[in-house]
């Protein structure tokens, strides 16, 4: 029996796990992270700002009790970036430290893992077990296609090539998440090696539960009353609807106020913690913040 | 549920999911057998979430999944929390079992669009003379094969976007920056010294250009050609359709045989010529696209007369949020080379501010005005506009069929007013 069948026997132990990390997680999002632990396979997540994307990725990490390495993708990013990078300065500092002590140093010998500078894929790839590193690549709908390609050979075969190194295959291939906001489509061959889930916003009850085990010690009448008021800014007329992660920073700057019930005025007072734009703002106190708070 | 039959299952419900529109590959199929056997299906919950992990490959798909699911496990999907936003967006991104019947036509076609299929299986040559005919024909008087010969004219288009500056590097001999890892990686050659400097520059790329196109009873003698126009756009470009909803058709554009394509757009909108709601459309766009960055730097092309039904506030409002995001705006209307044009439409008036060229694009030879407009990088300084006559309706001040119409000075756009063809 591996590691990952001891922590992911079936779907509902690995959801018991993931709730002592404080991660709640719905029959869906269980089943495809136990397909992606026990296939394996990598595990596309997409769906609103702040459902708790890169939490999964986070919550999986420490119920596995492995690192987590992190990738945020940008435009631009590249394999010097994302993968590895020669250390030049240390080569050329080597070169001359060999010129006046003349030892003699072949070119194998600068292109040898010590002078190599391991960037989150690769460290990923080499982490040494005993379990697997999940590795989250986070949004990548905003690197470019090229990226994309880049990231195949990862996807399938849990290898990188390196051309002075050769391939470099993981002992232990990383549990590897990749999450996307949709500004793009990614590619379909990206999509064709991945799992598929969209994360929606929870139930209210299960969001009660979530907020509550983030902000330690806040009373359920008012987790329930902010709970409430976010799901209704979501069903207004906002651009940018809530997520749960808005939720739990609304609780905890109305618990720093020692704001005890959620009334028009204290809402007045911490808007601007929950809904980033001006015209946001406007949209909910035209519709009478008394009417969020009933 | 003790002893399923595995391979004829998965590969039922594959093949049925595959017919429903939702691409199965056998490697999906596979890796859905797989995990029946990691974790026995107890409950048919389990069986829906292990199915949909691994089969579907894209949110949109999910209508059609979870119909072809209760098709075959007689239940109805269980009950998935469905916040009002998603279920919206993926309710516009089905696709209509009606698209496999095999019917050419798009949607309540008025009059022959079907034959207009049909005709163009069969290749129509076109002499020189009739290409002539072709270009400076309004595209509402075009017929079935004239659309066709007027396509293999359209894939001669070549639409270029201002270009933009991304952050990726690439080597250049005469670059701005100093190539490092170039540079050092050299010098090895030279003993550490770095002798030659490698240089690299920011690559040039071209904007994205996302066109919207009004397929509304009012727009129906040109949205045929439209759709043409936004097929040839190419690989940098995001396509949608609006009349009463807003519809991607990027991806049922992706496709090399414009038959094909057209078809596939037409049976994605569901609402084929029915009334307009631009506002309502751009706000969608907005919304669901728009700010989750497809419309930032891009170049956005909006066909439509603006002739809208709901209220021209919302268009300005929404219109102002896109001009925020965007590069530039063009609105392509094909009324306003009629004669005594005038922008009083409700939504056309609305918009007009916010735009930064407005042309007419009613047959070939506009369509080249529209490119020029869509290449046309954003100007410091608008162009001057003559000040038109006090009382005439500016818009009847140059009549002349196929030229583009420049701003009033009353509707002057916030920024570059560069209207092309002036």
């Amino acid at each position: 029996m591996n590691d990952l069948e001891y922590y992911a026997p079936d779907v509902e132990t690995l959801a018991q796990l993931l709730a002592t990390a404080d991660y709640l997680v719905d029959e869906g999002l269980a089943t495809s992270l136990f397909l992606s632990l026990r296939l394996p396979q990598p595990l596309l997540l997409e769906g609103e700002a702040g459902v708790g994307k890169t939490e999964a990725a986070k919550a999986l990490a420490q119920v596995l009790d492995t690192p987590l390495v992190r990738l945020q993708c940008y435009d631009g990013i590249d394999a010097a970036e994302a993968l590895y990078e020669w250390n030049y300065p240390r080569q050329l500092l080597s070169i001359r430290l060999a010129d006046s002590s003349g030892d003699k140093l072949s070119e194998a010998d600068l292109f040898s893992s010590d002078y190599l500078i391991r960037r989150p894929l690769l460290r990923a790839l080499e982490h040494p077990g005993p379990r697997p590193a999940v590795l989250l690549i986070d949004e990548i709908d905003r690197a470019d296609d090229d990226f994309e390609a880049f990231l195949l050979e990862l996807l399938a075969e849990a290898a990188v090539t390196i051309p002075e190194l050769g391939t470099i295959r993981a002992t232990h291939p990383p549990v590897i998440v990749l999450t996307s906001n949709r500004t793009r489509d990614l590619h379909d061959a990206v999509k064709r090696r991945c799992l598929y889930h969209w994360i929606d916003y929870p139930k209210p009850q299960r969001e009660v539960e979530i907020v509550r085990r983030r902000v330690k010690g806040v009373s359920e009448t008012l987790a329930v009353s902010v709970v409430g008021a976010v799901a209704r800014i979501r069903d207004s007329d906002v651009q940018k609807p809530p997520g749960i992660a808005e939720a739990i920073d609304w609780l905890k700057a109305l618990e720093l106020l020692g704001i005890v019930e959620l009334d028009a005025e204290a809402l007045e007072r911490t808007l601007g913690s929950v809904l980033k734009y001006g015209d946001d703002q406007e949209v909910v106190r035209l519709l009478g913040l008394e009417s969020l708070v009933s | 549920m003790i002893a399923l039959d595995l391979p004829p299952l998965v590969a039922g419900f594959g093949r049925r999911l595959h017919d429903a529109g939702v691409p199965v590959t056998p490697e999906r199929a596979a890796r859905f057998a797989e995990a029946l056997t990691l974790d026995k299906p107890v409950a048919r919950t389990r069986l829906y979430w292990l199915a949909r992990a691994t089969l579907l490959s894209d949110i949109s798909q999910r209508p059609a999944f979870d119909r072809v699911f209760a098709e075959i496990f007689g239940t109805r999907a269980p009950e998935v929390e469905a916040p009002e936003r998603e279920s919206r967006e993926t309710a516009q991104d089905e696709r209509p079992s009606t698209s496999r019947e095999g019917d050419g036509g798009i949607g309540a076609p008025a009059t022959g669009r079907g034959e207009a299929l049909e005709a163009q299986e069969a290749p129509v040559p076109v002499l020189a003379s009739d290409e002539e005919v072709l270009r400076s024909k309004r595209f509402d008087a075009l017929d079935p094969a004239e659309l066709a010969a007027l396509y293999r004219l359209m894939t001669r288009l070549e639409i270029a976007t201002p270009k933009r500056r991304t952050r990726r590097a690439q080597k250049a001999r005469r670059g701005e920056h100093i190539d490092l890892r170039r540079t050092l990686r050299g010098s090895l050659r030279t003993g550490g010294d770095p002798i030659r400097l490698a240089r690299k520059r920011r690559r040039i790329q071209p904007r994205r250009i996302v066109m919207l196109c009004d397929i509304s009873g009012s727009m129906e003698p040109y949205s045929r050609a439209y759709l043409q126009f936004l097929a040839i756009a190419g690989t940098n470009a995001e396509a949608f359709v609006f009349a009463t909803r807003l519809t991607r058709i990027t991806r049922a554009l992706a496709t090399k045989s414009p038959e094909r394509a057209i078809r596939r757009a037409a049976a994605a909108a569901p609402d084929w010529s029915s009334g307009t709601r631009i506002g309502e459309a751009l706000r969608a766009f907005n919304d669901r696209h728009g700010r989750r960055g497809m419309a930032r730097g891009a170049v956005i092309v909006i066909l439509s007369d603006g002739w809208e039904r709901g209220e021209p506030e919302l268009v300005a409002r929404e219109m102002e949020r896109l001009s925020r995001l965007a590069y530039r705006i063009v609105w392509v209307n094909p009324r306003v080379s009629a004669a005594g044009f005038a922008p009083r439409v409700g939504g056309m008036a609305a918009a007009l501010p916010h735009c930064d060229a407005l042309v007419s694009g009613h047959s070939l030879e506009a369509l080249a005005e529209v490119i020029d407009a869509i290449g046309a990088e954003r100007g410091g300084e608008p162009p001057p506009i003559p000040e038109p006559e006090a009382e005439e309706p500016w818009g009847s001040a140059t009549p002349q069929p196929g030229s583009s119409v420049a701003m009033p000075s009353g509707y002057g756009p916030s920024r570059g007013r560069t209207t092309p063809g002036w």
